[in-house]
């Protein structure tokens, strides 16, 4: 089992897997509160994600399972992690530096779903990474994070790098979604509305709209005496 | 002794009106449909390229003088209620998010962390902290035997730090480091999250303060007080916090400068003689365009300006303009930006108030007895959601460990250093294979830390960890990274030691200046906004007079 035991359901809105910390957290619910720019770009993120154009359907299928194993993602209701990813490739929309020795991002992440279904058949006998059963795709993931992934595509790639490159994606579109914020309890947008109560062990530590954490847990204690680090 | 400064709105700027030309209840700039347009046909006074925080200074103040001057931006003219969003993905317009390649030992990413772009350059997105250099910064050679001397000292710039304080307006506590100096806001109350570190460091025995941050803490003419959302780096859609966009171009289109938005400079051109320039050619719409101006400062920031420079080649300059002596694109400087979070029982919400909040320069100056030349600063940051993942992978976390280190996001708070890290020859900037959107080659920089400068961050790191023992943290979390970006156009002595003298004009021809981060010679141990501002606005005080000359 690799969410803690106890970890509460969420009662109030989405949130990835339906758990999270703040169980009555729906951050859509103040929406009303934000201006109307920001209430557009973040509204179209939750319910229009875009299609996948820019990866093939071969890669997607491997890419979507990468992206689960990554974001822990085995069941519903998941963020659409892919689709963010892939609208940002497609549209060149990247975030300003290339390493000598990476291609373009763009090549990078295609680089990376052939590397990862060449490791998965020629390394682990699997018949696709996409189809592997999730503890194995952890053992191929493991390994690239370590940099070890060789031969086919990885040869024209800095491997740890571009477990750097795909992670660092995956994080920026994961954490960009409201469901994520309901788990994590993060405020969200904050303008026009703005905090008064900022403080910390007093009064003054939420505004009366903010979720109450019903789950508290030291990861870096739990996930050691759980041995799933 | 210092001088005080009287607190709050007493002391407005007297020659700066961009406080009074903005709406108390719309952000964008109200005075657009009374900006200059010059023609395309005759030379104005001066093309400026780059509309931030050198650029924006420096055209406000000229303009004052008389002079005619376009400034070229290569992003948006941002209007923070119609563009800006108070949400971490949706800002990535704000970035330089061009392709620049990066190499050497130790890499410098790019993009959100270190650039802008559009209107108002990197402060849209600065996190705020603007404090002053230190009166040793500027002879690092003579007091350490590192580096090289600034050719100028604090006391050139300290009647410009003040004047520009006042225009921002800096809210803090009366500052003990360097000069001692008070600000015009007092300081802004401090949220949780960084109250623990504070307390943290008095039990180390370090010293803080809180500020010095460049957003309003009282009235100050049209613009809101802050609303202590945290938004900073996203750009501050309640117009509190200070960018050239709001705190000098309003005043500055009021004296008849001009801004063409989405217009990248992609080459300065020269006469045939090649000792003066005649203009710049850049593309708007797709279009290469020319305009003629009795002068060119160039205010692209540490990466855009050197490679303009390298890229402006002619039959007197081959290996770049102002480039006799290979200094172009050299020296450039980053500070080494290593955070360190630290993990309480209770919920802090680091999120919530601006990132930049309390600040310490204790480390600042060279202490002998740790082994290394020069310092750094100490300074809170309170990164929002996708920024505080990159901590979590950077310290390897991914799968379920990656999302439970993530739900634990309101229990963390992160102190930063910045340390000064020093100039080498071959942290340069220089011209990559391939070719932007615009035609023009893509920038490479190679970066790597020397001896002095790991010392320096090995040893930052650690007094970061024992403040926060001295907190009783349950844990932290370290992650190495850098910060801003200076140098590539280094003002110095001689043609062969940099690319510029004192007064900003590049050796070897006559009416070209260079006026952003990329002249500084050393980056102390302070976030460099402020002295970019004072710099600009010192350069424009020499040229103000001499508008024939650098014209005749
Ligand atoms: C996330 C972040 C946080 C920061 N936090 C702080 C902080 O707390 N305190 C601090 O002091 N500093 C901070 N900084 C750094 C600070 O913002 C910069 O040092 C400063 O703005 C640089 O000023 P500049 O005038 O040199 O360049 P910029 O302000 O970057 O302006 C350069 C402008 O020129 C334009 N340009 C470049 N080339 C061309 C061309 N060829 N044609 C047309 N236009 C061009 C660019 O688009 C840009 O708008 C931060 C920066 C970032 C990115
Ligand atoms: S915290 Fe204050 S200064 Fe920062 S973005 Fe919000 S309102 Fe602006």
């Amino acid at each position: 089992m690799s969410v803690p035991e106890g970890l509460p359901r969420q009662r109030r809105g989405i949130a990835p897997q339906m758990l999270g910390r703040y169980p009555d957290w729906n951050v859509l619910e103040q929406s009303r509160h934000w201006d109307d720019k920001t209430r557009e770009v973040v509204m179209k993120r939750v319910e229009s994600p875009p299609h996948i154009l820019f990866f093939t359907e071969d890669e997607a299928e491997t890419l979507k399972a990468y992206c689960d194993t990554i974001t822990y993602q085995y069941t519903e209701p998941r963020i659409p992690v892919l689709s963010f990813i892939d609208e940002k490739l497609l549209e060149g929309r990247l975030d300003g530096y290339q390493y000598e020795d990476m291609p373009d991002d763009r090549d990078a992440w295609r680089l990376v779903a052939a590397g990862l279904e060449y490791s998965a058949r020629a390394e682990w006998a699997a018949e696709s990474f996409a189809r592997a059963p999730e503890a194995l795709r952890e053992d191929i993931v493991a390994a690239f994070a370590d940099g070890l992934l060789r031969g086919g595509p990885w040869e024209q790639l800095n491997v740890k790098r571009a477990f750097k490159l795909t992670t660092k994606h995956i994080c920026q579109a994961f954490y960009a979604h409201p469901w994520a914020w309901n788990e994590i309890g993060f405020g969200g947008p904050s303008y026009p509305r703005g905090y008064a109560a900022f403080g910390a062990d007093h009064l003054l530590d939420r505004e009366r709209w903010e979720p109450k954490e019903e789950f508290v847990l030291d990861p870096v204690q739990d996930t050691k005496a759980r041995g799933i680090d | 002794m210092h001088r005080l400064v009287r607190r709050g709105s007493l002391a407005m700027p007297k020659d700066n009106d961009s406080p009074f030309l903005l709406d108390q209840h719309k952000r964008g700039l109200q005075n657009l449909d009374r900006m200059a347009r010059y023609p395309k046909t005759a030379p104005v006074d001066l093309a400026i390229v780059g509309a931030g925080a050198g650029g924006l200074v420096l055209a406000q103040r000229l303009a004052r003088a008389g002079w005619k001057i376009v400034v070229f931006e290569k992003g948006p003219f941002w209007d923070p209620d119609r563009d800006w969003v108070s949400d971490e993905a949706g800002s990535h317009p704000l970035y330089w998010t061009d392709k620049r390649i990066i190499g050497g030992s130790d890499p410098v990413e790019m993009g959100k962390n270190n650039s802008g772009q559009g209107v108002g350059g990197s402060m849209t997105h600065f996190a705020g902290y603007t404090p002053r250099f230190h009166p040793s910064d500027f002879e690092v050679r003579t007091r350490d035997g590192v580096a090289v001397d600034w050719p100028i000292s604090y006391w050139d710039l300290k009647a410009y730090f003040e004047r520009v304080e006042r225009e921002l307006p800096v809210a803090g506590q009366d500052w003990p480091w360097g000069d001692p100096h008070t600000y015009p806001h007092g300081p802004h109350p401090i949220a949780g999250a960084a109250s623990v570190a504070w307390r943290g460091a008095l039990a180390h025995g370090v010293e803080m303060r809180a500020g010095p941050v460049a957003i309003t803490n009282g009235s100050f003419g049209n613009r809101p007080h802050c609303i202590y959302r945290g938004f900073c780096l996203e750009g501050c859609k309640v117009n509190a916090k200070a960018s050239p966009l709001i705190t000098h171009l309003p005043d500055g289109i009021e004296h008849g400068v001009e801004v063409r938005a989405d217009s990248m400079v992609v080459r300065v051109e020269v006469n045939d003689a090649g000792d003066r320039v005649t203009g710049v050619t850049y593309v708007h719409e797709g279009r290469e365009e020319f305009q003629p101006a009795d002068a060119v400062a160039v205010c692209g920031y540490a990466i855009e300006s050197p490679r303009l420079l390298l890229y402006s080649t002619s039959r007197r300059w081959p290996n770049g303009l102002a480039n006799d002596h290979d200094q172009v694109g050299r020296y450039v400087m980053v500070q080494g930006a290593t955070q360190v979070a630290a993990r309480f029982p209770t919920e802090l919400k680091m999120y919530k108030a601006p990132p930049p909040e309390v600040s310490s320069e204790d480390f600042y100056e060279t202490d002998e007895s740790r082994g290394f030349a020069r310092g750094f600063s100490i300074q809170t940051i309170g990164p929002l959601p996708i920024e505080w993942a990159a901590h979590v992978l950077a310290d390897g976390h991914w799968g379920a460990a990656l999302r439970e280190y993530m739900r634990d996001y309101n229990h963390w708070t992160v102190l930063g250093v910045l340390c000064e890290l020093l100039p080498a020859p071959d942290n340069r900037v220089t011209l990559a294979g391939e070719r932007d959107r615009y035609g023009m080659p893509v920038a490479r920089f190679d970066y790597s830390l020397g001896e002095n400068d790991k010392k320096n961050i090995a040893f930052g790191t650690r007094i970061l960890e024992e403040i926060w023992e001295g907190a009783d943290a349950q844990e932290t979390l370290k992650i190495d990274r850098y910060a801003h970006l200076v140098g590539g156009c280094r003002m110095g002595f001689t043609p062969e030691d940099s690319v510029v003298d004192s007064s900003h004009k590049a050796w070897g021809v006559d009416n070209l200046f260079v006026v952003d981060g990329s002249v500084f010679a050393t980056q102390g141990a302070a976030n460099p906004a402020l002295v970019i501002m004072a710099l600009a606005d010192r350069c424009a005080d020499l040229l103000k007079g001499k508008r024939s000359t650098a014209a005749a």
